[in-house]
């Protein structure tokens, strides 16, 4: 019944509160499975979109169930500061009530859930790139998508995606097609115009804006791509495997150059995996984020730098200038030196974070479980907690 | 110059002679008294040499060395006015004022004219020829005609003065004077840039003025509320900045600026509490590195010394990162705490239960940032610590009053009557073991009183025993003596010493047989005495003989043989007993001795000495000790040689 109360606008009219001469059955059972949604609800990727302003103005956000919204940070911030001193109050509390944020725009991307989203610059345009559990890498017009005026979910669908890259079905005997292998990452390289896909079939693809085709197919991989990202400089990407080894790979030859255990100096007999891989800006450190912590490699001597065991596994991670962000299955945000110093931990609101993300002003993003995204002030305080809505 | 003093003195002895009573009009009054002055100061001898026959020569006082009234007026107007004109003399011409007329004559450094004048008149003062408060009434004229600069010095000579202007009886009649040329001084000063002369101000007042003076203590603990922090209200446009945060990191100001309306509503209270631990978080979320504060960092502080920060939203970023910019706002914390923890006036005041837990988790957070931020955080939290440990004593002092700190009039109370109730010490701890310490020396006839109390007689002491062993008397077992193991011990004890033969009885008989058999009634000592054996009659009659002859030295002797055997099983007791009482058994022995004997031959019978002569045999079967086994007659048949061989045992 408390729910009831709480949810009960969101819940497509549920009614006078305890009046039971009105009792809307249908909106109770919706706003039940509505807060079971979004209890379970998770937070992929978040991204600062571009614009000229230096404040960060618009945050994307891919979760679980598909969506692509994006949220105007200054209306949280003003909508949470009401609420501030309340959640502060209750801060022991394990599971502190956030506030739901009505987002800007919302598209629903994939079937599925959303898994990472980019933005790819072409000419004045921006394209936003993003990539599910169903295989596919779909592009839309920036502009478009944050113009188009919405009223709650159903129009977003409408919007036609500019760009639809469908990963491709593996071949048995007989004509027997695997299921389309998901996509759990996206790079991408303006220069060379390519999209770089991390698919769930221990392949790496890299895709032709224009001409929409598969380029190259990296294989080497014994287990589901984790993550990747492009080094430009080079004309490299690297990815990050299940199997618990990152790989350099040559985009013009599609082979592999390097393969880097991150966790082999590790006595543990455990299999480890690597989540996240990350560059720094002159593109010669990369940071990987395996299941037991974090280690950071220097490319041109290809050497390890450090190795950090954190009790819990790394998800995500960036450079920030030289040091390092992590998230993990924790929840909080570590800030290392580049020599493996903790800096700071920041504690953040969701449980589990599966994505940090930077904006040049110093501001970070973290999304995780929950549908919870903490914007993070470069003071290290809160500038705003809330709750995705995402689609109905 | 140097002839005219001693000249003048003779003037001035027959004016004061003739024309003590004689008035003259004010202003020539005046004019000699500028006259005199202005020829005085000019001197370079000091003041006690012709100070007061200067006074003497300007004023003609009706008394000799004491202005009265009208005088010490008039003569404080004309110095004010020679001050004000030695003042604006040196401004015209130039000079510093505590400089002028400072000349360098003979290679010899003579102080201005003013620092003379002023000597002068301190001397004076000091004297009581003239009213004390002058001379802070010439300072005072002095700091508010002078410059800054100048005032500089006109307070290094008040500094050097110190001594002498801070004696009781100056400093009752200038205090409140200096205290306004003082204040007077620090609202002229800028806070800003004067700092130093600023502290010497304080530092002087804070000397000057008693410790418990309660004139600069804020005794209502009023907060200087109009100490205002501004900060940005409004978000600035094309700056990224958590503004939030900003306003919430600013806004604690107004909590620490007025700290009473923190603790009035528990809504501002929670408020604060709130927006304290936002700032708090972030601090602990971001700990400051060593690099972040290194040594350099905090000497250009020193250098760029500044009483406020400055709240622009573009410099949070920067003031976050600055570890001496984080000391202050945690020491702010700190504070303020302290204050709302301190009782209120009535313990309704004080803060609640609720607030407290939360005052003290927060504590305990700010302590810890402050320890672990660089340079140096566990030295600093410490003396804070220690420090505002210190001003908790100050606040209780306020609370009760500002009482004075000078214990002087208790002190001389008890001074007064004190040669009386005065504690005296005793030589040996307390008064008990001393007065037995000294009693011997007291009561030199202790020993030789009849009265004093004896050790009784063997036969005296068991008397009461024997009166029991009546059957007659019916007494009942309760209060039978030989029930009594105290009495019986003691009677033991005693007998063991003085009356051998009937202590060895104790071994047949138990207690009742070693009662004396002259005390017993007949029937009653036929029960423990009858059994001598008539065989050894004759033999034993001899040796009666022979120990009755010896009696005497027995008993003096005995104490010394079982003394010796002392460490022996039964006899330990003895042995352990202290040797003056043993000397005192021997004395009382020998005393007793003349009565004992005639008692004991008079009572001798024949059963007797034969029931210590088998008592004899039997002791060597009991065994008993060695020293009771040499008395044995039957290893040593003359009684005689027990004595030497006594001693023989004792040699070795």
């Amino acid at each position: 019944m408390p729910e009831m109360a709480r949810r009960g606008g969101g819940g497509g009219g549920g009614g006078g509160g305890g009046d039971a001469r009105n009792w809307d059955e249908e909106g109770y059972r919706k706003s039940i499975l509505r807060e079971r949604e979004l209890h379970y609800r998770t937070v992929f990727r978040t991204a600062f979109a571009p614009s000229l302003n230096p404040n960060p103005e618009t945050l994307i956000v891919a979760s679980s169930d598909g969506s692509l919204a994006s949220y105007s940070i200054s209306a949280c911030i003003s909508s949470v500061t009401q609420l501030m001193h309340f959640n502060r109050k209750i801060d022991e509390k394990p599971v502190p009530d956030f506030l739901l944020v009505e987002p800007l725009s919302v598209i629903q991307g994939h079937k599925g859930p959303a898994y990472d989203l980019k933005f790819y610059h072409v000419g004045e345009e921006y394209l936003l790139l993003s990539c599910g559990d169903d295989g596919r890498i779909r592009g839309w017009k920036w502009t478009e998508e944050l113009n188009s005026d919405l009223s709650m979910g159903m129009q977003g669908n409408d919007l036609k995606p500019l760009l639809d890259l469908v990963n491709p079905q593996h071949e048995g005997p007989w004509g027997a097609l695997s299921p389309i292998p998901e996509n759990n990452a996206i790079a991408v390289n303006e220069q060379e115009g390519s999209i770089y896909s991390a698919a769930g079939d221990a392949c790496a693809y890299c895709w032709d804006v224009e001409t929409r085709k598969r380029k190259m197919v990296f294989r080497g991989h014994s287990d589901y791509l984790h993550c990747i990202t492009a080094r430009k400089s080079s004309n490299q990407i690297i990815t990050g495997s299940e199997d618990g080894t990152t790989r350099i790979w040559d985009c013009r030859s599609g082979s592999c150059t390097r393969i880097i255990y991150p966790e082999k100096n590790r006595k543990l007999k455990e299999h480890s995996w690597v989540s996240s891989v990350a560059i720094d800006s002159s593109e010669s450190w990369l940071a990987c984020g395996t299941g037991s912590g974090l280690s950071v490699w220097s490319l041109l001597s290809c050497e390890c730098i450090f190795s950090s065991d954190s009790c819990a596994p790394v998800q995500d991670l960036l450079f920030q200038d030289n040091q390092v962000l992590t998230v993990g299955s924790e929840p909080v945000l570590t800030r290392f030196g580049i020599y493996g110093v903790v800096l700071s931990q920041i504690k953040c609101a969701p449980q589990s974070a599966f994505s940090v993300s930077l904006h040049p002003s110093g501001v970070v993003a973290v999304g995780g479980y929950g549908g919870l995204v903490d914007v993070i002030s470069e003071f290290g305080s809160h500038l705003c907690t809330f709750c995705c809505q995402g689609m109905d | 110059m140097a002839e005219a003093p001693s000249g003048l003195r003779i003037l001035l002895h027959q004016h004061v002679k003739e024309r003590a009573p004689v008035h003259v009009s004010s202003h020539a009054d005046r004019d000699r008294v500028l006259e005199v002055f202005r020829n005085v100061i000019l001197k370079t001898e000091p003041p006690e040499n012709f100070a007061l026959q200067a006074v003497q020569e300007a004023i003609k006082p009706q008394r000799q060395t004491v202005l009265v009234q009208d005088e010490n007026q008039s003569l404080e107007n004309a110095l004010r006015a020679l001050l004000q004109e030695l003042v604006s003399a040196a401004v015209q011409s130039g000079e510093r004022t505590m400089q002028y007329g400072q000349s360098i004559d003979d290679g010899e450094n003579i102080r201005g004219q003013i620092p003379r004048l002023l000597d002068i008149v301190l001397y004076l003062c000091e004297r009581g020829h003239v009213e004390g408060g002058m001379i802070f009434q010439l300072l005072e004229d002095l700091t508010e005609m002078s410059t800054m600069k100048d005032c500089k010095e006109v307070f290094a000579y008040i500094e050097s003065k110190q001594d002498i202007l801070g004696k009781q009886e100056l400093f009752g009649r200038g205090k409140l004077v200096m205290l306004r040329t003082c204040n007077q001084l620090l609202r002229r000063l800028s806070k800003a840039n004067d700092v130093v002369f600023c502290g010497r101000i304080l530092m002087f007042l804070a000397h000057f003025f008693p410790l418990s003076e309660r004139s600069a203590v804020n005794i209502k603990g009023v907060f200087n509320t109009s100490n205002e922090t501004k900060y940005e209200k409004d978000a600035p446009v094309g700056v990224a900045v958590d503004f939030n945060f900003y306003k919430t990191f600013w806004s604690l100001q107004e909590h620490f600026s007025n700290p009473a309306s923190t603790t009035l509503a528990p809504s501002k209270w929670q408020k604060f509490a709130s927006n304290l631990r936002v700032v708090l978080d972030t601090f602990e979320a971001q700990p400051l590195g060593d690099d972040n504060g290194n040594v350099n960092n905090l000497e250009q502080e020193e250098a760029t010394f500044s009483i406020k920060y400055l709240t622009s939203s573009k410099l949070m970023g920067l003031e976050l990162k600055d570890p001496s910019f984080r000391r202050h706002i945690l020491l702010q914390c700190l504070i303020l705490f302290d204050y709302l923890k301190a009782p209120g006036k009535n313990d309704k005041d004080g803060p609640l239960e609720s607030m407290k837990e939360e005052i003290k988790t927060c504590e305990e957070r700010v302590k810890k940032l402050l320890e672990i931020i660089p340079p140096k955080g566990k030295e600093f939290l410490e003396s804070i610590e220690h420090i505002l440990e210190r001003e908790k004593n100050w606040v209780w002092w306020k609370r009760d009053g500002c009482p004075a700190f000078e214990k002087q009039a208790i002190e001389k109370k008890i001074g007064q009557d004190g040669t009386k109730k005065r504690k005296p010490r005793w030589r040996l701890g307390n008064k008990e073991l001393s007065q037995l310490w000294k009693w011997a020396d007291q009561n030199p006839n202790a020993l030789t009183d009849p009265q004093r109390v004896h050790m009784p007689s063997v036969a005296k002491y068991w008397k009461p025993l024997a009166d029991d062993m009546d059957d007659s008397a019916g007494i009942e077992a309760e209060f039978h003596h030989k029930n009594n193991r105290v009495y019986c011990w003691k009677g033991l004890r005693f007998s063991a010493r003085q009356d051998l033969e009937g202590f060895s009885r104790f071994t047949d008989h138990g207690i009742e047989g070693v009662v004396p058999p002259e005390l017993l009634p007949p029937d009653v000592r036929s029960k423990f005495h009858a059994k001598p054996s008539e065989k050894t009659k004759r033999a034993k009659k001899e040796e009666v003989k022979v120990a009755a002859a010896q009696s005497e030295d027995n008993q003096v002797a005995m104490p010394v043989a079982e003394t010796d055997g002392g460490g022996n099983g039964t006899e330990l007791e003895d042995g352990v007993a202290p040797m003056d009482s043993d000397a005192a058994a021997v004395e009382e022995s020998q005393k007793q001795s003349p009565e004992m004997d005639s008692g004991h031959e008079a009572g001798q019978s024949e059963a007797e000495t034969e029931a210590e002569a088998e008592n004899r045999s039997d002791i060597k079967v009991e065994a008993v000790t060695g020293a009771v086994r040499e008395v044995d007659p039957d290893t040593d048949p003359n009684p005689l040689s027990k004595d030497s061989h006594g001693g023989d045992r004792e040699n070795p």
